[in-house]
């Protein structure tokens, strides 16, 4: 068998230069190849539904549920709670902020895969480290020319988007310290990190959320009463500081000595050190585990609905309970799956793009730099 | 006699039970190149890197233009400052070119502008003969221009002093002559320069004194030409029997 290929290599070649590599081994696999074929029309019969389902017999505009195509999505529904899963029950007056709030993360995102211009990184960096406070401050109002609207009014996607996005830009500090401590040569520093990040890990976000909600109050001093909103984000935030301070950790595990010593020697005191030589290097190194973490987090914000916060999936679960839309649960869920995977591949080619760019950067031997 | 620039007073080192420095002393004097040589494990890293404060030790002193070296005080930072490092395996920050390897100390410790700090690297790059590789990341750039660049980066402080640990050790034959040409311009330029090194050719014709270690203790201090034409100590010779065994150069 072996002999026979090597005494013909023209022809499987050939057929590969012709008809592409897939032809060439489906050609020397005919097993292969009837599996790849059976696939094909498995493929071509659920695909073909899909469409049909989703496309063809769907109805995109009617007033309710009877107005629909049953061989069909109704779409129809999604239209038309549209603004309600966007901006939750915010003041139809005051939308264009909610608006501004959605679309600055996807918009931030976007720059960072298009063609470099001078100051992106900049600009990115600015844009998301500065979008908590002014995503807040836009929404919450309160100021000369906006109109304060209480966070109970907050919902939907901008609610998604608020918290998800908060949670992980506010956890970076606290993360990047948490990891700093844990690999301080101070014992009690080390300890109380190591605390902190068990502590908040080991909990599930679900009994995090309703700690924050129920008991964080009874630490406020009296009088003062925080929105459930900014209790649950508290809580969300810490949850995530504690993984992504194991993953900072791990970034920080592969400056090798030398680098240290290097910067020691010219100088650079601890926080300029870290600021300038160390981060730089272990935060590029770890930005595939950084961006896993956001990812898992944004997903995790859905778990704010058991604390009777609305958010864009349980907006929509309670969109489905409406009697003129009764029954279209199916419809729900996959337009609540399209946006949350939308957003996550913008992630996730976000942070591949940037890994595209920095791989020469990374450091070369990591332990370099150990000498007698 | 002047001054001496970086003087070391009875130092003592142990890692657990073994003795790395056994009560070491050695002037430095302003201008002058010291060659630090000696087998392997006699403790001449250790020694020269307790010249700023990358190890600590636990008996003896170490002062630098009269100022005692301390553990753990502002003080040694400012000292660290006054005296360049260059290590044996480079230690180039990689996520930064080669300009900004050289300039970065200048502006963030030493608090330069941008504009004075660049000027000054691309002048130091120069010097070094990397002028027009000043752009290149340090993954971009071969051994010895990474060894180049590092001394870039250690002139850019304008240190008082130069230490070099096993500069030419990880390199290839034709790196080892380009940094060895730097080292010796910069040492006929009046550099206060310590030196830890096999290339007794350097040691030879360029130290102005060569201290031979041995076992944690610096047995043998002479001019070169002294050195290796009549070693005093019986270990001394039989160094230089085995490097001259290995290298008829």
């Amino acid at each position: 068998m072996a002999a026979e290929a090597l005494s013909s290599p023209p022809i499987p070649r050939r057929l590969a230069r012709q008809s592409g590599v897939l032809l060439a081994t489906a050609a020397r696999h005919p097993f292969s190849l009837l599996v790849s074929l059976a696939l094909l029309y498995v493929a071509w019969i659920v695909g073909e539904r899909i469409v049909s389902w989703g496309i063809v017999h769907a109805t995109f505009v009617a007033a309710d549920r009877s107005g629909c195509d049953p061989a069909g999505a109704c779409w129809a529904f999604i239209v038309n709670r549209l603004p309600q899963f966007a901006f939750g029950f915010y003041p139809e007056a005051e939308r264009w902020r909610a608006l501004l709030v959605v679309l600055a993360p996807p918009a931030l995102m976007l720059l960072a895969v298009v063609p470099e211009f001078r100051g992106r990184r900049a600009f990115i960096t600015a844009g998301f480290c500065l979008y908590p406070l002014l995503a807040f401050t836009l929404l919450a109002g309160g100021l000369p020319g906006l109109s304060a609207v209480s966070t109970e009014k907050w919902g939907g996607l901008t609610l998604t988007m608020l918290v998800g996005m908060s949670a992980f830009v506010l956890s970076f500090p606290i993360a990047i310290l948490l990891a700093l401590a844990r690999t301080a040569s101070l014992p009690a520093l080390r300890l109380v990190a190591a605390g902190f990040i068990e502590f908040w890990r080991g909990l599930p976000l679900v009994a995090i959320l309703f700690m924050s909600v129920i008991m964080l109050p009874l630490f406020l001093p009296p009088g003062v009463e925080a929105p459930r909103l900014s209790l649950a984000l508290a809580g969300i935030t810490l949850y995530s500081a504690a993984y992504l301070a194991e993953v900072v950790r791990g970034g920080l595990q592969g400056i090798g000595r030398g680098q240290y010593e290097a910067a020691g020697a010219l100088g650079f005191g601890f926080w300029s050190m870290q600021g300038y030589v160390v981060l730089p290097q272990a935060l590029r190194s770890v930005v595939p585990a950084i961006v896993n973490t956001a990812i898992a987090l944004f997903k995790d914000t859905t778990y704010v609905m058991v604390v009777g916060l609305f958010d864009l999936l349980n907006i929509v679960v309670a969109g489905l309970s409406d009697a003129h839309w009764i029954g279209l649960a199916t419809e729900g869920y996959i337009f609540v799956g399209v946006i949350y995977w939308t957003i996550c591949f913008g992630m996730s080619r976000m942070s591949a793009r940037f890994e595209h760019c920095e791989q020469r950067r990374q450091p070369a031997g990591a332990a370099a730099g150990a000498s007698q | 006699m002047s001054e001496p620039l970086i003087s070391v007073r009875s130092l003592s080192k142990w890692y657990g039970a073994w003795c790395a420095l056994d009560h070491v002393s050695l002037d430095v004097e302003p201008g002058s190149c010291t060659v630090l040589c000696g087998p392997s494990g006699s403790g001449k890293s250790t020694l020269l890197r307790c010249l700023n404060g990358l190890e600590e030790w636990e008996e003896g002193d170490v002062v630098i233009g009269g100022t005692p070296v301390a553990h753990r005080t502002r003080d040694l930072r400012r000292l660290r400052r006054e005296v360049g490092m260059v290590f044996q395996s480079f230690n180039l920050f990689p996520h930064l070119d080669a300009l900004t390897n050289v300039t970065i100390a200048p502006r963030i410790v030493g608090r330069r502008r941008r504009t004075d700090a660049e000027r000054a690297g691309m002048e130091l790059l120069a010097r070094v003969g990397l002028a027009d590789q000043a752009h290149k990341l340090p993954a971009d750039l071969s051994g010895g221009q990474q060894q180049r660049v590092a001394i870039a980066r250690a002139l850019a402080m304008q240190p008082r002093a130069l230490l070099f640990d096993e500069p030419t050790s990880a390199l290839d034959p034709e790196s080892i002559k380009e940094v060895l040409d730097i080292m010796v311009d910069l040492a006929r330029s009046g550099t206060t320069m310590v030196v830890v090194t096999h290339e007794m050719g350097f040691a030879r014709h360029v130290a102005h004194r060569i201290a031979f270690m041995d076992r944690g203790r610096i047995i043998e201090m002479a001019d070169p030409r002294s050195f290796f034409a009549a070693p005093a100590s019986d270990r001394a010779k039989a160094f230089l029997g085995q490097i001259r065994a290995t290298d008829p150069a």
